[in-house]
């Protein structure tokens, strides 16, 4: 007999819940399942190109940046438009500001709570004590909002930035603001600093309470940035296999000869493979295959996590360091990035719009983000988005399953299963409405 | 005074926005929200928020069961306004692909179109923005009284409008902000912060991007229909510019404009009537 036991997941981006099928007292396999759908794929059909970057951050209020600029660049590969160096930089600044949000938000919002046995980051405060700012959950927000405002900052807002535009940026960064931002940088990183201690800290601690969650089957990593610069994007996609046997690139536009999807009984996201295996995308498969961070703070903390736990490092909690060590890099970027000249010289090129077909890849927070559009009469005809939590989805059912087995007995199911469920799932931070877009 | 917020199909984008103002409200007081509080339902609180749109059975479900335990509720975001983006696909071309594409397995069911959540629930009101700005967020939860909106985008904006000025054609593609003092129309861009109910700071117009009117119409075209809002549009280009009134006609049809100028007029097919402007923050 099938025993299905279901999960409602909270502390995620999205909809989703996980089901646990269990055949006489064994765990037969767990599934995560997106449960919202709006259909931009459909809807975009028809309408006109140029709106795109205003459109599409819609699809994800958390990783909305990302679509806006991959909007961007698919339009501008579609036109054979390059656009000037300064609006690579100012968008660029907007990549990283989204990286900060998204792994402050995802530590210290989404999985912080788990490790303090709270409901909430606002719950955790009693459990406790801080002197600093008076709470550990104010603190998070501080930092969280250094992210939010640098992306206020390059994008003109936070949620749904408007800067980037085909062709370049409207505007630059006045110096004033620049400075004022580099200001509140340098306060926030002793901050965040100590808050990623204190995480390290309990993460340990709950390794050796709940013991390492291993995943020693073959799988590979995916990437899209600079070997030496991992906030940076690269033009090609990198797929390195887990025992590092093998490393693959592939550009944008061939991903359909490289990725394969698998569609989803009940639910409305998709699955990809890659040569019939699981892929891993996100801050791990980033730090796994970064030479360095190219950031001091950063650097040290990614030595000592490979001290720790090797290099590289597959057990699946180590997603979570891996955000803090971004989080910090990040911070350290962005100054640099401020420290350049951000507002003289032309912020854009000219632009003749024209048929055809373009892609552009970002390194989105949760890794490699493609968009595809083709565009007849000034008009999309077909949009694609290829979406990284949509790659991460084999690797998340395999940790789920592999999780459920040390809770499900012949004779009765432990009553932590509930709680593991949201551990295995937030470590992957996946992102439901871009799934499902 | 307890308050909660229901996510239904949205972005979360105004969760987000939420949780930027988290600095200067008491999240403490914050019962329920799955993107950053684990509770099972939605409690007996004062305050509903409610985000995005009814787009499944499941929303729905949700949206009735958690209306008859709290004492106020708001629809916060143009989603939960007027659907929203997903509302983009209730084309009658569009929706026949969709639906086609939801399957059949065991899923939330795709209800035929994406509504306003004030198609099922009393609303007591309604924030719009997509999203509302951390500020709107802090003024509806700490002091809801001050909260009232009675001027438009410009007033916060503060580009020049000089009368000599009047350009003749629309820059359609090219947002260039040539001159960062001047008002946008002027420079032949389709801002509509000129008929935009105020609230948000001006953001992007301030950026140099033309504001798309995501807070809605302002007070005086709130309770009209959408073609007194349209004619109203084109009256004030013929006024600063001298284009073509057909082009800006058809310009302001884009899907991105329409999708927020038409929030609140949206009732084609429905029995309800226009909502008050005094219950529109
Ligand atoms: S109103 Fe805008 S920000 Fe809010 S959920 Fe809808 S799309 Fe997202
Ligand atoms: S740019 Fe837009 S918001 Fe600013 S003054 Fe001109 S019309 Fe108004
Ligand atoms: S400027 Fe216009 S589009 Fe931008 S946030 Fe304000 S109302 Fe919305």
């Amino acid at each position: 007999m099938t025993t299905t036991i279901q999960f409602p997941i909270s502390r995620i981006e999205g909809h989703a819940k996980v089901v646990v099928d269990i055949d006489e007292g064994k765990v037969r396999n767990a599934r995560f399942l997106a449960q919202e759908y709006r259909g931009f794929e459909q809807f975009l059909q028809g309408m006109p190109a140029d709106q795109m970057p205003v459109i599409v951050p819609r699809v994800c209020g958390v990783c909305s940046t990302s679509h806006h600029i991959a909007a961007v660049e698919a339009l501008e590969h579609a036109y054979g438009i390059t656009p000037p160096p300064v609006a690579e930089e100012i968008r660029h600044l907007m990549m990283v500001g989204q990286l900060v949000q998204n792994q402050a938000t995802s530590l210290f919002f989404f999985t912080l709570p788990d490790k303090l046995q709270a409901t909430s980051i606002f719950g955790a405060d009693e459990k406790i004590g801080h002197d600093m700012l008076g709470s550990i959950s104010k603190m998070a927000m501080a930092v969280r909002k250094i992210g939010t405002e640098l992306i206020s900052v390059a994008g003109g807002q936070f949620i749904h930035p408007v800067k980037a535009v085909v062709g370049g940026v409207v505007s630059g960064i006045d110096p004033t603001a620049a400075k004022a931002m580099r200001a509140k940088i340098k306060e926030a990183l002793p901050l965040a600093c100590s808050l990623f201690d204190e995480y390290w800290q309990l993460t340990r601690k709950m390794e050796r309470s709940v013991g390492k969650w291993e995943d020693n089957d073959p799988f590979y990593y995916m990437v899209a940035v600079d070997k030496n610069d991992p906030t940076r994007p690269v033009d090609h996609v990198t797929m390195q296999k887990s025992d590092g046997s093998e490393t693959i690139t592939f550009r944008p536009r061939q991903y359909k000869e490289f990725l394969q999807f698998h569609r989803v009984q009940d639910s409305y996201s998709s699955k990809t493979s890659f040569n019939d295996l699981p892929i891993r995308a996100n801050s791990l498969a980033r730090m796994n295959l970064a030479e360095s961070t190219g950031t001091p703070i950063a650097d040290g903390y990614l030595e000592r996590f490979r001290v720790e736990f090797g290099s590289p490092a597959h057990q699946i909690l180590l997603f979570d360091l891996c955000r803090g060590i971004e989080l910090i890099n990040g911070l350290e970027r962005a100054d640099r990035i401020l420290a350049k000249n951000l507002y003289d010289g032309e912020m854009n090129v000219p632009v003749v719009p024209r048929d055809g077909c373009g892609f552009g890849l970002v390194e989105a927070p949760r890794g490699p983000l493609i968009h595809h559009y083709q565009i007849e009469n000034g008009l999309i005809v077909r949009a694609e988005f290829v979406i990284p939590t949509v790659h991460n989805n084999f690797s998340i059912e395999r940790a789920l399953t592999s999780m459920a087995k040390r809770y499900v007995h012949e004779d009765r199911i432990d009553m932590g299963l509930d709680r593991a469920m949201g551990w295995v799932v937030r470590a992957f931070d996946p992102c439901i409405a871009c799934a499902t877009h | 005074m307890r308050f909660a917020v229901l996510q239904l199909t949205g972005c979360a984008g105004c969760e987000v926005s939420l949780l930027n103002a988290g600095e200067e409200l008491d999240l403490a007081k914050l019962a329920y929200m799955p993107l950053v509080v684990t509770a099972h339902d939605v409690p007996g609180v004062d305050v509903l928020l409610v985000t995005g749109g009814i787009r499944t059975d499941e929303d729905l479900l949700k949206l009735r069961e958690s209306a008859s335990r709290v004492k106020k509720i708001i629809a916060v975001g143009t989603c939960a306004i007027s659907g929203g983006v997903a509302g983009l696909g209730d084309r009658h071309d569009i929706r026949e692909l969709f639906l086609a594409n939801t399957h059949q397995g065991r899923v939330p069911r795709m209800l035929p179109k994406c509504r306003p959540i004030d198609t099922e629930v009393k609303v007591d009101n309604y924030l719009p923005g997509c999203p509302p700005v951390p500020s709107l967020f802090v003024q509806l939860l700490n002091e809801p009284e001050s909260l009232k909106s009675t001027s438009i985008v410009c007033k916060e904006c503060g580009r020049r409008k000089p009368k000599d000025v009047r350009p003749t054609t629309l820059a359609h593609e090219i947002h260039k902000d040539a001159d960062p003092e001047l008002c946008l129309v002027k420079q032949g861009q389709l801002c509509v912060g000129t008929s935009t109910r105020n609230g948000c700071g001006a953001i992007c117009p301030r950026a140099g991007f033309p504001c798309v009117g995501c807070r809605g119409p302002s007070n005086n075209l709130i309770e009209k229909d959408a073609n007194a809002w349209f004619s109203s549009l084109i009256k004030v280009f013929a006024h600063m510019t001298d284009i073509d009134s057909q082009e800006i006609s058809e310009a302001l049809k884009s899907p991105h404009l329409a999708l927020f100028l038409f929030q609140f007029s949206d009732y084609s097919d429905t029995e309800l009537e226009s909502r008050p402007k005094e219950k529109v923050l």
